[in-house]
């Protein structure tokens, strides 16, 4: 029966924050729109607002669901509810990057196939847009956790601070990476050493973060 | 089946600027125990504790059988669990929290809901957003007493009501002690609200329960006896007397073990009794805690 409460609890959450999914999604769609028109312009706008949907959906949902869970006192409802700590922590990751996930895969999707279908992009820019798309959803893992176990607007708000200007800084240093800038042009997509460093570690950096937040949280000793 | 429906025994938690000091309570089945105390006495803490909330640094803590913080998540299928600190989600509706609970709580009374959307005046199509803090409040009593628990811990549900949104939730606790199965622990400092619906009576302050009774043996025992008190008489110290105030000829006793005998000696050491009066709750609640504190200090 404990676990259909942890589903129950997933369920709660994709209520409560179906609306910025779904905006997401809507403003996703409208970025890759204005890209696929084609021409520089159409290009530089169009990516940049599509990054901008899922840097701020990576932002926005840890502090909608989680931070505001406890600030708005919503938290000794669920947890008087016949859950464990632990298994709120897993009906809220769950929930959290299900949520992120959703749209962040339509867009990825929808983006590769503009570029793979409609030849929007030569291939080649396959790789680097892998590695840029994995940023948001590295830089929610870290923000997610970081508000679950620092239970406070405090920790969030610094976390998605962190992320937020960081974002700027590592795009910049990755075109300062010849494997990734020298390939893009390519008519077909050349996971290169170094990409395939780096996009393995964007993606080693989940199982980490989130593996991090379970163990932190399973040490805790006062939840309330 | 244990006979008490919770059971805490020697239980310690330390903060930097507070601590729970050996803390022992134990509330029957199918009975209401008030726990009174001052803000910061520890009420919250004790409650947190024994829904698993909190992990106490050592001692004991059963709640319906179960061991916890272990078992917690067994425990919290038959406990109905309020606090003051306690929102509902503002975007959603009464319905929706309706439907979430009902759809964990296998037990979910959907008439009884319904009776008590009617009786506290809500709409299920209301938004908690636009709910009163009264509103609120009884969305949320709904909500836990719907589930029927075998167990109610109430920590401050009827704190910033006013009097007919406290008195309507008082009436609707009492109803629900007519299953007689049904235990409650409701913690508070209003002592009005306490003694209107518990059996027993806990006091805590600072972190310890300084006194723990049947209600009626409370307000049975303790008294205030006014007396006056001829120059040159000096009032015996009798066991029984926890506090005497003298103001010229005027003195005012206060006992915690009532007996018509003591009002006998203070007449034999030429004192005489103008009264015996009963005392409130509250009353009894200040006189407690000021004793303990003496007590603690001296």
């Amino acid at each position: 029966m404990t676990g259909s409460v942890v589903g129950h609890l997933i369920m709660k959450d994709w209520q409560i924050h179906r609306v910025p999914i779904l905006v997401t999604m809507a403003a996703g769609a409208v970025a890759l729109g204005i890209f696929q028109r084609g021409g520089e312009t159409a290009f530089v706008v169009g990516s940049v607002w599509f990054f901008v949907a899922l840097i701020v959906i990576a932002s926005i949902l840890p502090i909608f669901a989680i931070v505001n869970e406890r600030k708005k006192q919503n938290l000794p409802l669920v947890m008087s509810l016949p859950v464990s700590t632990m298994q709120y922590t897993t009906a809220k990751l769950v929930s959290t990057v299900g949520m992120f996930l959703a749209p962040w895969l339509t867009l990825m999707i929808a983006a590769l196939v503009l570029i793979e279908v409609r030849g929007i992009l030569p291939h080649g820019t396959i790789p680097i847009t892998l590695i840029l798309l994995m940023l948001p959803l590295v830089g929610f893992c870290f923000i997610a956790g970081t508000a679950l176990v620092g239970e406070s607007e405090g920790w969030g708000t610094a976390a998605t601070v962190v992320c937020n200007s960081s974002y700027g800084l590592v795009w910049y240093f990755m075109t300062k990476i010849p494997a990734l800038m020298d390939t893009w042009k390519s008519p077909v997509a050349i996971w290169s050493p170094t990409a395939m460093a780096i996009f393995g570690g964007e993606l080693a950096f989940l199982p980490l973060m989130l593996g991090l937040t379970f163990y932190l949280q399973s040490r805790k000793r006062d939840f309330i | 089946m244990t006979d008490f429906a919770i059971e805490l025994s020697g239980v310690e938690k330390k903060y930097r600027f507070f601590s729970l000091d050996h803390i022992d309570l134990k509330v029957p089945q199918g009975q209401i125990m008030g726990l009174i105390g001052p803000n910061g006495a520890g009420k919250s803490t004790t409650i947190r504790i024994l829904m698993g909330l909190v992990h106490q640094d050592s001692g004991d803590v059963r709640v319906l059988g179960h061991q916890m913080p272990a078992e917690q998540v067994a425990a919290k299928w038959d406990v109905g669990f309020a606090s003051e600190d306690m929102r509902l989600y503002d975007s959603m509706t009464v319905g929706w929290h309706m439907s979430f609970i009902q759809s964990i709580f296998p037990g979910w009374d959907t008439a009884y809901a319904q009776l008590l959307l009617k009786r506290f005046g809500l709409r299920a199509e209301q938004k908690i957003k636009g709910l009163s803090h009264g509103q609120r409040v009884k969305a949320t009593l709904l909500l836990v007493l719907a589930r029927k628990p075998k167990l109610l811990v109430l920590d401050e549900p009827t704190t910033g009501l006013d009097p007919v949104a406290r008195h309507e939730i008082l009436r609707e606790l009492t109803n629900v002690m007519a299953d007689e199965g049904r235990s409650i622990l409701f913690s508070s400092h209003n002592t009005q609200d306490v003694e209107q619906i518990s059996d027993q009576i806990t006091f805590i302050d600072r972190g310890r329960i300084i006194d723990s009774m049947d209600k009626e043996l409370y307000l049975d025992r303790w008294r205030r006896l006014r007396l006056e008190v001829p120059l040159g008489i000096k009032l015996p110290v009798l066991p029984g007397i926890i506090d005497v105030i003298q103001d010229g000829r005027l003195a005012v006793a206060t006992a915690n073990a009532f007996d018509p005998d003591l009002a006998m000696a203070y007449e034999s050491s030429g004192a005489h009794v103008h009264s015996v009066e009963n005392m409130t709750l509250e009353e009894i609640f200040v006189a407690n805690v000021e004793h303990s504190r003496e007590e603690v200090g001296a």
